[in-house]
């Protein structure tokens, strides 16, 4: 795992933390800012939060919980998934690790 | 004949495909997230089949259609019953699914027809017969078998120094699920398996579990006093969800405690009522070396069976090669050296030495290719040409038409497809070239959808692909789709022309233009810029700051564009001082209606300015514009005077009309208040304007080429000295780069201002050059010396600085040389070559 993506997995996190405080307001500003300065890299994330599953997404790796179903949400994301934007298209350079559930 | 080359290690846990070339090998990645290793596991999904990473994701949820560990069933009558699909799979065909998806990593455009595949030590003839076998079915047409430790030692001497390799070696294979060890024996060029053991049920999965139930469910009980825990928490309990993270982080500690001595596992435990807590835990790799010291023990007798076993000491045994990506561990390494006092060898990597050893030997072996004429008729080869025979006269037939929207704003974008023609028996696949979207094999039907979902704000591109039965991809049916996401709107408006901030270029006292929307970029666009304050602006006081948003050509002067949009923000708006440097944030949005609305945050004062502007709303700052004003002025002052040394009276004259015309409503811009009501300011504005484009256009073709020899005399005078330069070579060179980089675009534009700005910038560096060339500043000083006194502003102070560079020359202290030579120059009357364009230079405010 190189810098950049640890550097996400950490924000990713910090992220996580306020949101789950309720304080994303105070910091809104500031994750803007940091995402903006990343994305000049071409550095982004994608927080998969309560998206539909299935079995062609290989973006991220998953865990089932509870039993299998033909409708399955990610309700908990534990990395998320980071790209790396060059020349107009998109690397991922790290897959999201998630658990997924019955919808 | 032909060799090899390709080089399988088909293991229990993960599979890997290398190749052999030029001396070499290449470990090749899965495109599916860019991972070496392919998971040995292969899931019948209702509608499609899955293999490796995603196919093990559901190994413990849907064990009657998903299967892993089938190397351990190799050449026995097993079968697995697939729920999903009716019918028995064997171990053969399971493996060739993985050899399969290996062959997909190629993306050297190569179809093997041949491959080495490894096997472990303790294979029969029946379980190497079925290995072959798969090999076959996954459509090679000669398959060689190599022992798993034999290629770990070629991996090994491949990197070795050593020369002498005669005597015993081990290799211990400690994986992500099993175990082996092996003796070898090397005589002159014989290396031979002389005994083997290994334990199928041990690897580095044991350890994760053992940091989940040994460390963690302990502490998270003693913490939280959830005294059940234990026995609910597991892969089907009621804690399913905390076990699956405990064991993701466990995997994470894990790898961190191979490097350091102790790490921290961080997670949220979700408690009743809806509370939860975070918790912390510290894991030592003290005490993960206890948890897993058991299990280590084990692999350890296991080799000194094998010793007592060929009655051998340790002393015997030259070295033990390590393999296995838990061999990375370093208490594993420990132990094995204070147990059994053997050399342990780390050279090789433990996760692909197999691969890279069959790659080696496959690099020696030879196959007679396939000829089809020449093929002998068994049972095999007559299925493989009808199989061939099909594949040819169905991808004659086959016509594929892809449906689909080239952009979209949508999260995801339907691809319609229809095939024409037989498609029974073949298969097809789709990939996001990120890795990060792949249907997997499905079955070819005549029409059918797929849902694609895609990344924001890129170009997302997909390859369809179509298979046979067998996993032989059909080249030439190969198609690439791109959809760009976001990027357009599909009745949007395109920019006309480039959108840019006008920032300061302190270095140069102007401005410059940076850009924000590129164009012909379709409506609407958003963005924000992070710039910094690049003078202080006192509060109450009439200083200010002016985000002047323009259209025109990024190359340009600021001058010659239109401004659109202007927020000025004076002292007296902001509550308290905004100190240079500090930042601010600029938001921009143009909507369809091309409506402009700009928002300036300064981070320091906190305090947010909002406009939203209309293009058909000329906007002027009268600083800026006095600015312009005098920039424009020096710029044709400048010209008539070099005008006047050439034979262009022509352009001369018609310079002349342009600044008399220029100079006429100076007076008025002089008068011209900062709050001005009238029109005034708009009528200057545009004539700056106008006749900044009139002064781009005259001289026409002509002077264009002019200038354009110019620039090239220009630029070809820096690139001849940069090799000589003496000070600074990188970041000269660099800058350098810099300007030429754009060289094509700013001759295509053939604008004079754009020309002129990079000819300026180009004689700057040239200066810049020559000043850090030692040779030229020793005869610059030279003539300096030669110079009349008169010809200095204070001689006194040249006549010392004389002295300084001499004892710096003499003394080869040649920055301090180089300094002196600079400050003779300022002293020098008339000196152009650093004195800064306007003095008075205010600018906008922002760096």
């Amino acid at each position: 795992m190189n810098n950049d993506t640890k550097l996400l997995n950490q924000l990713f996190e910090l992220k996580s933390k306020i949101d789950q405080e309720n304080l994303s307001d105070k910091f809104e500003r500031n994750f803007q800012r940091l995402f903006a300065l990343l994305e000049e890299e071409g550095l982004f994330f994608k927080d998969p939060i309560g998206e539909l599953y299935n079995d062609a997404r290989t973006d991220v790796e998953v865990s089932i919980v509870g039993k299998e179903s033909s409708q399955m949400r990610i309700t908990k994301v534990i990395k998320p998934i980071i790209y790396k934007k060059e020349g107009g298209n998109a690397l991922l350079l790290q897959k999201g690790v998630v658990i997924i559930e019955k919808a | 004949m032909e060799t090899v080359n390709y080089g399988i290690d088909l293991g229990t846990t993960n599979s890997l495909i290398a190749k052999f070339e030029n001396g070499r090998v290449t470990i090749f990645k899965n495109p599916i997230g860019q991972k070496e290793t392919l998971a040995s596991v292969v899931a019948f999904r209702k509608d499609r089949i899955l293999v490796g990473d995603k196919a093990r994701e559901y190994i413990a949820k849907d064990p009657t259609n998903v299967f892993g560990s089938f190397k351990r069933k190799m050449g026995t009558d097993s079968q697995y019953y697939v729920v999903n699909m009716d019918e028995n799979v064997t171990p053969i065909t399971l493996s060739s699914y993985v050899l399969k998806e290996l062959k997909t990593f190629l993306r050297n455009g190569e179809k093997p027809q041949a491959a080495v595949i490894t096997i472990p030590a303790s294979f029969d003839t029946m379980q190497s017969n079925a290995t072959q076998k798969a090999g076959i079915e996954a459509g090679f047409k000669n398959v060689f078998l190599l022992q798993e430790p034999i290629a770990a030692s070629l991996a090994y001497f491949n990197h070795a120094a050593q020369q002498d390799k005669s005597g015993y070696w081990l290799v211990y294979d400690l994986g992500g699920g099993t175990f082996d060890v092996a003796l070898i024996r090397i005589e002159d060029t014989d290396m031979q398996i002389v005994d083997h053991e290994g334990n199928n049920f041990l690897g580095g999965v044991d350890f994760d579990t053992a940091i989940v139930e040994e460390i963690l469910i302990p502490e998270i009980v003693q913490k939280t006093g959830l005294e059940n825990l234990k026995e609910e928490i597991s892969s089907s309990g009621t804690h399913e969800k905390l076990y699956y993270i405990l064991l993701h982080k466990a995997e994470e500690a894990k790898k961190d405690l191979s490097y350091q001595e102790s790490t921290e596992i961080e997670f949220t435990l979700d408690l009743a009522k809806g509370d939860s807590e975070d918790i912390v835990l510290t894991i030592t790799r003290e005490r993960f070396n206890q948890i897993i010291s058991e299990k280590i023990n084990l692999t350890i007798q296991m080799v000194q069976q094998i010793l007592e076993r060929n009655s051998l000491s340790s002393s015997q045994i030259q070295q033990i090669i390590l393999v296995g990506g838990s061999t990375y561990i370093p208490y594993v390494r420990e132990r094995l050296v204070d147990s059994l006092a053997i050399t342990v060898n780390t050279d090789a990597d433990p996760t692909s030495a197999i691969a890279e050893g069959a790659a080696y030997y496959a690099g020696n072996k030879y196959y007679q290719p396939v000829a089809e004429e020449d093929t002998e008729l068994s049972e095999l080869t007559i299925d493989s040409l009808l199989d061939d025979f099909s594949e040819n006269t169905t991808n004659i037939d086959l016509d594929i038409q892809l449906s689909y929207m080239k952009a979209t704003q949508e999260e995801e974008e339907m691809l319609l497809v229809k095939v024409q023609g037989n498609t029974d028996g073949y298969q097809y696949r789709l990939i996001r070239d990120d890795g990060g979207f792949d249907t997997g094999f499905m079955p070819l039907k005549t029409k059918f959808t797929e849902f694609l979902p895609l990344i924001a704000h890129v170009q997302n591109l997909f390859t369809f692909r179509v298979y046979t039965a067998t996993g032989e991809e059909l080249a030439g049916l190969m198609q690439k789709l791109a959809i760009a996401q976001g990027q357009y709107v599909i009745q949007g408006q395109p920019l006309p022309k480039d959108i840019c901030i006008e920032v300061d270029d302190k270095e140069n006292n102007t401005t410059k233009l940076e850009l924000i929307f590129e164009r012909n970029s379709l409506l609407p666009q958003k963005k924000t810029l992070y710039r910094e304050v690049s003078r202080t602006i006192k509060a109450g006081s009439d200083e200010r700051l002016i985000i002047n948003i323009l259209e025109g050509d990024r190359f340009v002067r600021p001058v010659s564009c239109l401004v659109i949009a202007c927020i000025e923000i004076s002292g007296k708006d902001i509550s308290s001082d905004l100190l240079k440097g500090s930042d601010i944030e600029v938001s921009l949005m143009i909507d369809e209606s091309r409506q402009i609305h700009c928002s300036v945050y300064t981070v320091m004062t906190e305090q947010e300015f909002k406009h939203v502007f209309s293009v058909s709303e000329k906007q002027v700052s009268v600083p800026r514009l006095k600015d312009q004003f005098m920039e424009l002025e020096q710029e044709l002052r400048s010209a008539l005077k070099m005008m006047s040394f050439s034979d262009e009276n022509q352009w001369q004259t018609a310079c002349e009309q342009l600044l008399d015309e220029l100079e006429s409503h100076k007076k008025d811009l002089l008068k011209l208040k900062e709050n001005d009501k009238s029109d005034k300011k708009f009528i200057i504005a545009e004539a700056v304007q106008r006749i900044a484009g009139s002064f781009d256009k005259l001289g026409g073709a002509e002077r264009l080429t002019q200038m354009q020899t110019e620039y090239f005399e220009a630029r070809d005078f820096v690139e001849q000295h940069l090799p000589s330069v003496y000070f600074e070579k990188e970041n000269l060179t660099n800058k350098f780069k810099k300007i030429v980089q754009s060289e094509e675009q700013i001759l295509r534009t053939r604008n004079a201002s754009i020309l002129t700005n990079a000819i300026t910038r180009l004689n700057k560096l040239g200066w810049e050059v020559l000043y850090n060339d030692l040779g030229y500043l020793i005869g610059r000083y030279g003539e300096f010396k030669s110079w009349d006194p008169s010809r200095y502003t204070n001689y006194t102070a040249v006549e010392k600085l004389f002295q300084l560079a001499d004892k710096a020359l003499e003394n080869e202290q040649y920055n301090t040389f180089r300094q002196n030579v600079y400050s003779i120059t300022h002293l020098t009357k008339g000196s152009t070559e650093f004195k800064p364009k306007n003095e008075d230079f205010k600018g906008t405010g922002i760096g």
